[in-house]
């Protein structure tokens, strides 16, 4: 995060830490349900975009609300963010969870989005491609299944058995049990995703093992005109796996 | 201490016919096939435990103890209430205590409900606590391990009042609305049965016990940890103006009886070593699901996980746990040890572990009732011992 400046900010009583770097237009990045993948890759997006990267509350660098039970919450912590950071209109990049809080921003609020990207997003009940209950998987299986060549994750983890690290992951996991450990698919969020009517680009790795990549079609009927890019080779951090992911976001962003 | 000893005898109610290949399973909790289960095996199983701790009734024992947990060969008792009725029609002056069912896996009116029922039935004899339930049970039941102690707290208060005022009365909390809180029957007991918190030391749990004045049990936690344990739960308790008695820090011993030293520790250590390596087999996963547990409470865990890799060593888990295996004199003096260090005088001993077979859980429970509780009760009333007191 060399690029980045950190800000902290105190959003409705919870600690914020926002990243910041590069020059242009504002583009907001919603990580995923952990954050061992980091933001190196948004780098490629500073010579043309003022990136925003915020840690969502109970993730990575922000504090912890534990009344935050539902996705619901995490629009209302943005809005009142976004507020604060004077960001009225805005391109919205969303990952996994994040893409899953992106499209349910922007079907509630799509006048503040500019265009919207979604990288294998999380929130659809599809029975036909349902995505697998990462709640029910062991911690240490996690990172193998995130990609599909696990050198790329490999090198984010800590080498030896690592107590902090376990706890940060922890507590990542705690967030996400908070919200989703009755109620992992919401049957409302598909209901109103129609009302999406910005440009969409929906990106998704071919061997996805999180969420399969099957689901960009099923999207697709929600909203119709989405520009749909699968890669192949890549797994559920496909922004990890292949570069041009990420580059083919900072074109349609232009 | 003043206090007359108190003996329980606390049944796991295992299913003891593990499959030959159950080694291949890293865990026997939660995800361990039922398939396995054999029903015939089952009913002979529930016949034969509670016809043990009906012989604990005969022959004089204070109380018999059983308790609840799921999907799981450790436990035969994923409904305690259940075995308690039928221990209530099958005994006649033990008390019989439900340690117990976790509050958040039912809706509180209904285990207020249950326990008043079996309180009423039993003339009084129901003594019950209250667990967070392990980490095992929050995946085998729908309830969120991030919202269960907030969910824990909301039920206990409901429970008690249930119990304790006069209903209707009303309850709008974050998980359960009621308009009509009026349970019938209410307990014999009044205000209520005597209640316990379960725990294997969660502060946050220990702190619960004290606010309400509760009895605490510290379950599968070292000596030194119990020890500790106690004394936080005597200091926190103060400070919500409660006194605890010795009676409410009952003490978890795995006990057996035998005519010499090597005879007991022959029969039974095979039996123990079985329950330490399969019967309560499990992995972190299960043990600590998301938001169980702080995520100081999960690194301290972790550590102390780390250390105590390694096999089965009897002698290293017999003096860090409260386990004691020998003659009459030998058992009867690590008890009276015990209860001294511990400042208690509540005995639980648990007296049948994992595939130990009928005549052996006899032998101890006889074997104890005759030789060592009367060798304690001895020493309890003797003036010196008053003295060192």
């Amino acid at each position: 995060m060399s690029k980045f400046e950190r800000q902290t900010l105190t959003v409705d009583g919870v600690k914020t830490v926002v990243h910041t770097a590069g020059h242009g237009e504002p583009l907001v990045f919603f990580h995923g349900a952990g954050t061992i993948d980091g933001f190196d890759f948004a780098e490629r997006w500073t010579d043309r975009f003022r990136v925003i990267v915020p840690y969502h509350p109970g993730f990575g660098e922000s504090g912890d609300d534990p009344t935050f039970t539902t996705m619901h919450d995490y629009v209302m912590h943005y809005l009142e963010l976004f507020d604060m950071l004077r960001l009225d209109r805005f391109n919205l990049v969303g990952l996994s969870m994040g893409g899953y809080l992106a499209a349910k921003f922007a079907s509630e609020h799509g006048h503040r989005v500019k265009k919207l990207t979604l990288i294998a997003p999380a929130g659809l009940i599809d029975p036909k491609n349902p995505m697998l209950d990462i709640l029910a998987v062991p911690g240490e299986a996690v990172p193998g299944l995130l990609v599909s060549d696990f050198e790329v994750i490999k090198k984010k983890l800590p080498e030896k058995p690592d107590l902090d690290f376990m706890g940060e992951r922890y507590r990542e996991a705690t967030t996400v049990a908070r919200l989703f450990w009755e109620h992992p698919g919401d049957p409302k969020f598909m209901r109103y995703l129609h009302r999406i009517k910005v440009p969409t680009q929906i990106i998704w790795g071919e061997e996805d093992k999180i969420i399969p990549a099957g689901q960009a079609e099923t999207w697709r009927k929600f909203i119709p005109n989405a520009d749909i890019q699968v890669y192949k080779g890549a797994g559920h951090l496909v922004h990890l796996e292949r570069p041009e992911a990420v580059d083919a976001v900072a074109r349609f962003m232009s | 201490m003043a206090a007359p000893l108190r003996f329980n005898v606390m049944h796991f109610m295992p299913y003891s016919y593990l499959p030959e290949n159950h080694k291949e399973f890293k865990s026997t909790w939660v995800s361990f096939p039922n398939k396995y289960f054999d029903p015939d095996k089952g009913h002979e199983l529930y016949n034969r435990y509670i016809g043990e701790l009906v012989l604990a009734d005969q022959l004089g024992y204070d109380a018999v103890v059983v308790n609840e947990h799921h999907n799981t060969v450790y436990s035969l008792m994923a409904t305690p209430n259940i075995i308690a009725s039928s221990l209530v029609a099958q005994t006649k002056n033990v008390r019989i205590c439900v340690w117990g069912t976790p509050p958040n896996f039912m809706l509180p009116n209904r285990l207020a409900e249950e326990y008043a029922v079996l309180d009423v039935m039993s003339k009084g004899r129901i003594e019950v606590a209250f667990p967070l339930g392990t980490g095992m049970e929050y995946w085998s039941n729908p309830v969120n391990p991030a919202t269960a102690r907030e969910k824990f707290r909301e039920s206990l208060k409901i429970i008690l009042q249930a119990w304790s005022e006069d209903g209707p009365t009303t309850h709008y909390g974050n998980h359960y609305t009621y308009r009509f809180l009026n349970p019938w029957p209410r307990p014999y007991q009044r205000p209520h049965p005597p209640c316990y918190i379960v725990g294997t030391g969660s502060p946050e749990t220990i702190d619960i016990a004290a606010e309400l004045g509760f009895g605490y049990a510290s379950v599968f936690v070292t000596q030194a940890r119990a020890r500790e344990l106690n004394e936080q739960l005597r200091e926190r308790a103060s400070h919500f103006g409660h006194t605890i008695r010795p009676d409410q820090l009952p003490l978890l011993t795995f006990v057996y009886v035998a005519e010499t030293q090597e005879k007991a520790e022959k029969e039974y250590i095979p039996h123990l070593q079985r329950f330490f390596e399969d019967y309560a087999r499990t992995i972190p996963q299960y043990l600590a699901p998301p938001g169980y547990l702080s995520v100081d409470q999960l690194k301290v865990r972790a550590a102390t996980a780390d250390k105590m890799h390694g096999g089965f060593d009897f002698k290293a888990i017999s003096s860090s746990f409260f386990i004691s295996v020998g003659t009459p004199d030998k058992v009867a003096n690590d008890i009276g040890e015990w209860t001294v260090r511990m400042k208690t005088n509540h005995i639980n001993n648990v007296m049948h572990v994992a595939d130990m077979p009928h005549w052996k859980t006899v032998k101890n429970i006889t074997l104890f009732a005759e030789e060592v509780i009367p060798r304690l009760r001895a020493r309890a009333s003797s003036p010196q011992r008053m003295a060192a007191e």
